[in-house]
């Protein structure tokens, strides 16, 4: 589904991603957990390409898609993403959001679009909410419009970049409850997440990342409970404390 | 209407600040009154006579000044989008081009001849943004003044044939320097009101699929709009105070009655106040409606200054 082939990134001269391999498989839910500045935001950043990769391959469907031939508009419509701080467009409604991309990148007539758009925000429990502005709305129902603002494009993949940091605990549970409905439902997901009890119950795998490189991956329990690497353990004993 | 301040300890001294302030004034505009018009009296049937003329006079004014700001709006948003965009060095132009082109199956005579249009279109964005960095020093610069006398100039030195009478070359003139430099201050504030759109809203847009030009349109305008609204009036105020300056050219505008009125020494202050009222009469209705617009477009939740409706009301407001 998504192969990236050794990449590497370079923010001037700061070596951001160092040979980045990884292949996700459709349906698969894929946690990644490292310090900050690890390179997590910016492996996924690479892989919907708003942010190109220095060197390397990004596969889609067995597609290379980090080509000059290739639009990257298209590419990304394929892959949705969620971002740490929502994103919401805070000049549309809570259903606008969800329906411009429907109606601006897709070109879908208004009422289908508003249709499929209260749809998707009632799927994320929000349906009563739709002529809210973002900014009237708490953070963990921001969270699930952009949630539904990405699932209206119809992306094979998705992409949560720590969706949850940013709330406040009482908000975590609601956006987390949405995301393993969706994995449930057999959407491939690539999540930045350190919430370990949603990592626990609905990764396949766990990939830990230092430094720009994978250092370890595997099922949640060898990561959590009985991880080979040195760096991994530190890191496994600090957020599980 | 304001709500009454007790006479308090804490507040006794803002009622003195605003009782000298209006003593001040008042006392000032009598003085200027007493000066002028002094023991002859206001010469009311003279105002009420004249005042027509003054009023056909600024619709000069106003119709340059509408349309210098309206033909500078879209040049200077281009220009002020032109000056958010980064420079890349050319170095990192080629490496990216070539790191994606190898994976590309075209032959290598296609790829360099890409890559060289590639390159020359960096050159060409650099070189255009330069321009228009130097076009807004230039501008905000020089003084308004040497602009119109500056854009009178070129016209009559350069395009003598293109013009039959003095009057009409006058008021073109006027025009473009009024456009020239109303496109220069509006590049800045465009520049502005599109920086200050959070980076997070672009990559969204982009994130689901924009385009460049679609997350512009559809994200980032929206927002840079109500943002730049404020600062945009101010632009058209001064700029339609600034038009007065086109008299020197010879346009017929308020400016040129009041400077060349016969009666000018006799009826000093009733010219000023005509020109006044007019001035500010325009200014202030201009102002109010702004304000109502920009209520009308307020982003609910957003900003500190909340809607009367939702004074009262907790937040996150509750939307059914």
């Amino acid at each position: 589904m998504i192969r990236v082939e050794g990449i590497h990134k370079y923010f001037g001269t700061l070596h951001v991603l160092r040979g980045i391999s990884l292949d996700v498989e459709k349906g698969e839910a894929v946690v990644v957990i490292g310090p900050s500045g690890s390179g997590k935001s910016t492996l996924l950043r690479c892989i919907n390409l708003l942010v190109e990769p220095d060197e390397g391959r990004v596969f889609l469907e067995g597609t290379q898609v980090n080509r000059a031939d290739i639009r990257r508009e298209w590419v990304r419509q394929q892959v949705g993403m969620v971002f740490q701080s929502f994103n919401l467009f805070t000049h549309l409604t809570a259903l606008q959001n969800v329906m411009l991309g429907l109606t601006q990148v897709k070109g879908i007539s208004k009422d289908v679009a508003a249709t499929k758009a209260r749809q998707l925000l009632a799927r994320v429990g929000l349906a009563a909410k739709e002529h809210a502005y973002p900014a009237q709305l708490s953070g963990g129902q921001q969270q699930r419009v952009a949630i539904a603002r990405a699932l209206a494009m119809d992306p094979k993949a998705m992409l949560f970049d720590e969706p949850t940091s940013a709330l406040d605990p009482e908000y975590i549970r609601e956006v987390l409850d949405v995301m393993t409905a969706l994995a449930r439902e057999g959407m491939t997901m690539i999540v930045v997440t350190h919430e370990m009890g949603f990592a626990s119950s609905v990764a396949s795998r766990i990939l830990f990342m230092d430094t720009g490189m994978i250092i370890e991956e595997g099922t949640p329990d060898k990561i959590f409970h009985h991880p080979e690497h040195e760096r991994t353990r530190s890191f496994v004993d600090k957020i599980l404390r | 209407m304001t709500k009454r301040l007790p006479w308090n300890r804490e507040n006794r001294w803002r009622w003195i600040d605003t009782l000298l302030a209006a003593i001040v004034v008042i006392g000032a505009l009598l003085y200027v009154y007493e000066l002028m018009v002094g023991s002859r009296g206001l010469q009311v049937d003279y105002i009420a006579a004249n005042y027509g003329q003054y009023l056909r006079a600024v619709t000069v004014n106003l119709y340059m000044t509408t349309v210098a700001f309206v033909v500078g709006m879209t040049v200077g948003f281009f220009l002020g989008w032109l000056r958010t965009i980064r420079s890349v060095p050319v170095k990192k132009v080629i490496r990216d081009y070539t790191a994606l082109a190898d994976a590309s199956s075209r032959s290598p005579f296609v790829r360099s001849g890409m890559l060289a249009l590639t390159v020359a279109w960096t050159g060409v964005k650099y070189l255009v943004r330069r321009i228009g960095d130097a076009y807004v020093e230039i501008i905000r610069g020089t003084p308004l003044f040497v602009q119109i006398l500056f854009a009178w100039s070129i016209l009559v030195v350069n395009f003598p044939g293109l013009f039959t009478n003095p009057s009409s070359v006058a008021f073109t003139a006027g025009l473009v320097a009024l456009t020239a430099n109303t496109a220069g201050y509006q590049a800045e504030i465009f520049r502005a009101g599109l920086q200050t759109v959070h980076s997070g809203q672009v990559e969204a847009a982009r994130a689901l699929g924009f385009s460049r030009l679609g997350a512009m349109r559809h994200v980032i305008l929206p927002q840079a709009l109500r943002l730049i609204v404020p600062p945009l009036t101010n632009e058209y105020i001064g700029l339609f105070k600034a038009s007065t300056l086109v008299f020197i050219l010879g346009v017929q505008t308020e400016i040129t009655f009041v400077a060349n009125k016969n009666a000018f020494a006799g009826h000093v202050f009733e010219i000023f106040a005509i020109v006044t009222g007019i001035f500010l009469l325009i200014t202030v209705v201009l102002a109010k409606v702004v304000q109502a617009l920009e209520s009308r477009f307020r982003i609910p939740g957003l900003g500190i200054q909340q809607t009367r409706s939702e004074r009262h009301r907790a937040r996150p407001a509750e939307v059914p």
